[in-house]
């Protein structure tokens, strides 16, 4: 024991002097010899009360102020564990916090607190050290990462940022989140800096670099045991999830159950179904990691949930929507597999093209183009190699589809000459197109920069023809990419929200090497990425961003509220909207209604904290203990005790006296 | 116990002047008596008491008036001063503010009106209540006995209890009726307040004879004014009692109390010719002889 702690344990002594005078004192009153005291008569008790009463309040008031006094004393060397910045100058400093909002910061730690909780409350407790004249910034690290607020020396809006902030069920970016922390401090002038992590750690390593990034918090990086559902679709009768745990002791003597989102009447065989009725289980097999169950569901209804019995660390991942098959984003494509395909048969080069693009979607290869909006309807792209000609009731069908939002994708080839009488290729091209030999040999690369690298690879296609776009280009259509002679290589013409592409070669072999070729595939990821903007992923993971053309009216209805749109960055008119949570979205653009789905990141769940040596540097300029100086408040406590004192005794003042009286008192 | 120092023999002597005044009334033939009893010249009527000397029954009055009258006449008679002195436990207290002890403040009363009877050639006789090794003197006169009284003053040890020993007073008061001869004046020096039952109607009682009887009460100046303030623990000097109080609170339900004693005393010596005074060891005590002559030419009257 120090000699200062001995000396404090001696001042927190003193309490008990007032006691011990309070105790002697109300013993007994001193005796007094008194001759005529059988004409005393005894006291009355409801004074003796009130003076008791009285007598407390003093006791009190004056225990307060030795204790006050004690701590005014001792409050210079009172540590607690708090978070601090340590200044080894006097200099301003500039911090960066990376706050992690991501989907495991929602596991709760034995005291029922939620790790998001104890990462805020580390923030403030850092807010409350700095100075000012010291910049902070703040990064939140769920995937993607974003500068929640740019460096500001105004304290108090930092404060305002923080208590915007909330968990979400992103995935966890630490490397890129601690990254663009360090790039947002490189632009001030502060000479001392700080990246402070403040998150559960379960992640990659922290990248190197400079200002050394450190994660104070090892009361977040204690393990979670937690099962969460990444992702739910249905397919005919069965629902296929995928459940991730990051330990065994998670899974066991749980089940996952399909549950109907709303009353669903009975049809086909099928009998009444209740909110909330399961109607499928399974269980989960007792181990860690990804789990893919199918279920059979009794009756398959449009509204399904599942969810997880039993609990975890992490309540927020045990339930998830249900999504329909159609959620993927589906493409029909109407070739001729007698001229698309490979000498060796099979798929066509446009499906195996599709399919190498490893995206998101649903491929249906059609004979012809549907006759009827209600078949057309679910497709948000629609590629045709070699069209023929359109009729009249396609056409406007067509127009009306492509209005609402959707892409079409027309490679024109030698069959534009072939079309019937009545038919046209409109919108892709206006009036007849015609078929002509190439005197080109490839596209000129730089009219091709938006195809990013891979416009390399079509400056040497070897064509046996093309389409001549130039007389055939739809009005208010744009010239996209040119043939190296400046003819138009392809075109994009607006129809209502919708987009029609059109190329000037097909992509059959037999006419040209353009579908063997790289920039064909990213020509396909074009269109999809039109169609995605227009129609929109369907499913997407918690954490991505979902763009709008530009349109009267966008809602976005998700699990926790309507979603505020934000400007695309730039001067670009598209809306965009982040979804954080995963869990079914109503989308509305105009009159079109339809909903979307969000999945969350199977990583999320699996990866365990890391170790806290491994993160948490030491000398990184943020100290944990901190030493309270509350002497003001103290201060003023003591003076308000010390003023109550006074005014209680001013209330029990004796009434003055007479002269006489005085001259006679004891 | 030092008696001649507090006394102001000096502020005494007008006081000196008026005990002359009244002293020479009570030498036979000196000067006209306002003492009214058994002579030779007619003084008037008074109330028959018990005890009265039935020679002095007016029978002409009573058959006129139907009432017990006794003739009184301008006579000599013996003046002599009986001091009774309550030595008792309680009159030893003594207050803060108080300059002395009630025995010793009654002392100096009795010194004093000694004094002034002897100077006017009265003898003087000193009776104890209570006390240890009390020594009472019989009446004597002239330097001398100013001298063995103020001694004997001196010597007094008190203590005692009278409320536990109820024989004291009749004791004490026992030797006062037998000795004292007609027309004497008895000034019993006490502060009323622990005397047993019976005390005052004994002491009345001594009223026979033509007795003059005077008491003087007194008090502390704390037992006068009660100035104790909060919870306060007092223990009585007699009797052992204890009381546990609020001072704020009582004060004026025990001067009622005190009020209430000393009008008992007053009124009962009042049907017997008698004076009470009342006094504070505070105050001058010229001014308190002088009212206890005063009270004894009233009682004469």
């Amino acid at each position: 024991m120090s000699f200062v702690v001995a000396a404090a344990l001696a001042i927190a002594a003193l309490i008990g002097l007032p006691v011990l005078a309070h105790l002697l004192r109300r013993s007994r009153a001193r005796e007094q010899e008194f001759p005529p005291a059988h004409l005393v008569p005894q006291a009355q008790p409801v004074a003796r009360q009130r003076r008791r009463i009285e007598d407390r309040a003093l006791l009190s008031i004056r225990a307060l102020v030795i204790l006050a006094l004690a701590l005014l004393g001792a409050t210079p060397l009172v540590e607690c564990s708090r978070l601090s910045l340590d200044r080894s100058s006097g200099a301003s400093v500039a911090m960066a916090i990376v706050l992690d909002d991501s989907l495991s910061m929602y596991a709760k730690s034995q005291g029922g607190r939620r790790r998001f909780d104890h990462a805020l409350a580390g923030a403030r407790e850092l807010l409350d050290s700095a100075r000012s004249g010291d910049a902070v910034t703040i990064v939140l690290a769920g995937a993607p990462p974003r500068l929640h607020l740019a460096a500001t020396t105004d304290l108090e809006q930092v404060r305002r940022a923080l208590g915007e902030c909330e968990p979400s069920d992103r995935a966890t970016d630490l490397s890129s989140a601690v990254k663009m922390a360090r790039a947002a401090l490189q632009r001030l002038p502060h000479a001392d800096r700080r990246v402070v992590v403040l998150s559960d750690m379960a992640d990659d390593p922290l990248p190197e670099g400079q200002p050394i990034a450190v994660a104070p918090l090892a009361q977040l990086r204690t393990a979670a045991p937690d099962c969460g559902i990444v992702q739910a679709e249905r397919q005919g009768r069965r629902v296929r999830v995928n459940v991730a745990c990051n330990t065994a002791s998670a899974s066991r003597d749980r089940r996952l159950e399909v549950v109907a989102q709303a009353a669903a009447p009975a049809g086909d065989g099928g009998q009444r179904v209740g909110a909330g009725q399961v109607i499928g289980d399974a269980p989960l097999e007792v181990r860690a990691g990804a789990q893919l169950l199918s279920l059979e569901v009794s009756q398959p209804l449009a509204a399904m949930d599942v969810r997880l019995t039993g609990g975890d660390a992490l309540a927020e991942d045990d339930q998830l929507a249900v999504a329909p098959e159609s959620a993927a984003l589906m493409v029909a494509v109407i070739r001729d597999p007698s001229t698309s395909s490979v000498l060796t048969g099979g798929a066509t080069l446009l499906e195996q093209a599709l399919a190498a693009l490893d995206r998101d979607i649903v491929m249906r290869p059609l004979g012809v183009l549907p006759d009827d909006a209600k078949t057309l309807a679910p497709f948000a792209l629609l590629i045709m190699d070699d069209p023929p000609g359109l009729a009249a009731e396609s056409r406007t069908l067509l127009a009306e589809w492509l209005a609402r939002g959707r892409v079409a994708l027309a490679m024109l080839g030698p069959r534009v000459e072939a079309t019937q009488l009545g038919s046209t290729l409109d919108p892709f091209v206006q009036g007849a197109a015609r078929w002509e030999k190439s005197e080109s040999d490839g596209a000129d690369v730089a009219s091709l920069g938006w195809l990013g690298a891979a416009a390399e690879s079509l400056a040497r296609l070897e064509p046996q023809g093309r389409v001549l776009l130039a007389s055939a280009a739809p009005q208010g259509s744009q010239v996209t990419a040119r043939w190296q002679d400046g003819q138009p290589f392809a075109l994009e013409t607006a129809v209502g929200r919708g987009l029609a592409l059109t190329t000037s070669l097909p992509a059959s072999v037999e006419q040209s090497d353009f579908a063997l070729r790289p920039g064909f595939l990213a020509l396909l990821g074009h269109a999809i990425e039109q169609a995605e903007l227009r129609a929109g992923p369907r499913r997407s993971q918690a954490g991505d961003s979902w763009t709008f053309a530009p349109s009267p009216s966008v809602t976005v209805t998700g699990p926790r509220g309507p979603l505020a749109l934000q400007d695309q960055a730039g001067d670009s008119p598209e809306k965009v909207v982040s979804v954080a949570n995963a869990g079914r979205y109503a989308v509305t653009v105009g009159a079109d209604t339809h909903e979307r789905f969000v999945h969350r990141a199977e990583r999320e769940i699996l990866k365990l904290p890391e170790n806290p040596d491994d993160v948490a540097p030491a000398s990184s300029g943020v100290a944990i203990k901190s030493r309270i100086d509350a002497s003001a408040d103290l201060a003023l406590l003591l003076l308000v005790l010390l003023t109550a004192e006074l005014a209680l005794r001013f209330a029990k003042r004796p009434a003055r006296r007479k002269p006489d009286a005085d001259a006679t008192a004891a | 116990m030092q008696l001649r120092r507090g006394l102001d023999w000096g502020t005494l002597t007008p006081l000196r002047i008026t005990a002359k005044v009244v002293a020479d009334g009570l030498y036979s033939g000196g000067h006209p008596s306002p003492r009214r009893g058994p002579g030779v010249e007619f003084g008037g009527h008074r109330n028959y008491v018990p005890g009265d000397d039935l020679r002095w029954l007016d029978r002409r009055a009573l058959m006129r008036h139907g009432r017990l009258l006794v003739r009184e006449f301008e006579t000599d008679t013996d003046r002599a001063l009986r001091l009774v002195l309550d030595a008792s436990a309680s009159m030893t207290y003594k207050s803060a503010a108080a300059p002395a002890a009630k025995l010793a403040y009654a002392a100096l009363l009795a010194a004093a009106l000694g004094r002034v009877a002897l100077s006017a050639g009265d003898p003087v006789a000193l009776d104890w209540i209570g006390g240890d090794e009390r020594r009472p003197l019989p009446a004597t006169g002239g330097r001398e006995a100013f001298e063995r009284i103020v001694r004997a003053l001196e010597d007094a040890r008190p203590g005692g209890d009278l409320r536990l020993d109820r024989t004291a007073i009749e004791r004490a008061l026992a030797p006062v009726a037998r000795h004292a001869r007609r027309g004497s004046v008895v000034v019993l020096f006490s502060d009323l307040l622990d005397l047993p039952d019976g005390a005052l109607e004994r002491f009345a009682a001594l009223s026979a004879r033509g007795r003059v009887l005077i008491a003087v009460q007194v008090l502390d100046p704390a037992e006068a004014t009660f100035p104790f303030r909060g919870a306060v623990r007092l223990r009585s000097s007699e009797g052992g009692q204890i009381v546990e109080t609020d001072g704020d609170s009582v004060r004026s339900e025990y001067l009622r109390a005190l009020d209430a004693l000393t009008a008992t005393w007053r009124e009962r010596l009042l049907a017997v010719r008698g004076r009470l005074v009342r006094c504070q060891t505070t105050d001058d005590p010229v001014d308190t002889v002088r009212s206890v002559l005063r009270a004894i030419e009233g009682g004469r009257q």
